[in-house]
């Protein structure tokens, strides 16, 4: 095995409910103090893994796109702190949630949209990328709604690296 | 005189009555994080076993930072609003330089460190100079092995104080010629605070409540690139 293949792991969600699965499955793995950032377009499915990740964590609130409210928190068996940066303009208003002290070492925090402030989240995270499929090339211009999307997990600092074959897994059981 | 002490710049909430110069009465909290639900209650408390009043403070005094984000919002403001509500002064003293005066009477360099999250820590150098402390160099955040091995380069004899020192145990164990002032200098001292800002108030060194702010140290001026980052999810 590549090193690159050993930081990261990829699977097809074949569905939203897949991709809730493989969130369920990274939720129930989740210790306090871990940081995960989810990308991924709009309608990529970024807050349908959330919602998986809320479940494994056992949160038993529903979880809701936070991007009007920037973050929302949900008490389960870690406390979850829900992020989103899409509103923002600048840098320093995702400084300004004062996340080091609004979730800090007894939360999970979720980022979505973590790539807009790549510099200031910290060394150590799990990466969600959330990718549609790229349009169908045999031309006869049908449109199919397609739910398929590639899910990739990087694992970002020493800490997820020496945890990325539980995730790893839990993942390909899952979906 | 009597000057109302408040700093919140580390997981401690930390309040105290000062009189002439001396701390009176102190409250230090250190349940961590709970800033905005304790702070207040802990001056009513304070003032209330001191059996000191409101009105008749003279003067309140502040940790500025750098430190904890929330923390500092939560102490800067309060100080502020305390201030224009009594009509009194507002002092804000940095509070690296709380963490480091009470070892002034060091004949060696004192670094003051805080523990900033993410890995990186907030740090001054400060030099013994007859009657107290001179910083030398900037108020600054980086990563703690930075630091270590400026400190290394200049191979002098230092003398560390602050949480960010046991935070990041490993990284400064390396250090050669440095000693740890320990737990006791962890955070920023209020009987620093209260004698620095008496002196300010003394000297009628006070600035304007509307222009204190708190040192973040990390500001970010810089804009999303937001056509990048979609490019990037595509």
């Amino acid at each position: 095995m590549t090193a690159g293949a050993a930081r990261e792991v990829v699977v097809t969600s074949r569905s939203p409910a897949d991709t809730r699965a493989a969130g369920r499955a990274v939720g129930a793995l989740l210790e306090p103090g871990d940081v995960v950032v989810l990308d991924g377009q709009l309608g990529a499915g970024k807050t349908v893994f959330a919602k998986g990740v809320a479940d494994g964590l056992g949160v038993e609130e529903t979880v809701v796109s936070p991007t009007f409210t920037l973050a929302r928190e949900y008490l389960g068996r870690v406390r979850l702190v829900h992020v989103d940066v899409y509103r923002l303009d600048r840098v320093q208003e995702f400084l300004d949630l004062g996340l080091e002290d609004l979730a800090g070492d007894d939360a999970v925090t979720l980022v979505e949209w973590g790539e807009a402030v790549a510099a200031e989240l910290p060394v150590e995270h799990l990466e969600v990328r959330l990718a549609l499929p790229p349009p169908a090339s045999d031309g006869d211009g049908a449109f199919e709604p397609d739910e398929e999307r590639e899910l990739t997990v990087r694992f970002q600092g020493p800490r997820w690296l020496r945890r990325a074959e539980a995730v790893r897994e839990t993942l390909t059981g899952a979906v | 005189m009597l000057l109302l002490a408040i700093d919140t710049a580390t997981p401690f909430v930390s309040v105290a009555l000062g009189d002439a110069g001396a701390v009176r009465c102190e409250v230090r909290l250190g349940t961590g994080r709970r800033h905005a639900e304790q702070l207040a209650p802990a001056i009513r408390y304070l003032c209330g076993e001191c059996g000191v009043g409101l009105d008749q403070l003279a003067a309140v005094a502040v940790g500025t930072g750098p430190g904890l984000f929330t923390g500092l919002r939560v102490g800067v403001t309060t100080a502020k609003v305390m201030a224009q509500a009594l009509r009194i002064p507002v002092v804000g003293i940095p509070s690296l330089d709380l963490v480091a005066w009470p070892l002034r009477s060091s004949r060696r360099m004192v670094v003051a460190v805080l523990d900033a999250r993410r890995r990186e820590v907030f740090h001054a150098r400060y030099r013994p100079v007859p009657g107290g402390l001179q910083r030398d160099g900037d108020y600054t955040v980086g990563s703690p092995a930075d630091l270590v091995g400026d400190l290394e380069a200049a191979g002098e004899d230092v003398l560390l104080a602050g949480d960010g020192v046991a935070a990041h145990a490993e990284a400064f164990a390396r250090l050669e010629h440095a000693e740890h002032a320990g737990a006791e200098f962890a955070a920023p001292s209020a009987a620093a605070l209260v004698e620095l800002a008496t002196r300010r108030v003394e000297l009628e060194e006070f600035e304007p409540p509307w222009e204190l702010a708190p040192m973040y140290l990390r500001a970010s001026d810089a804009e999303i690139d937001w056509e990048r980052v979609r490019a990037g999810a595509r």
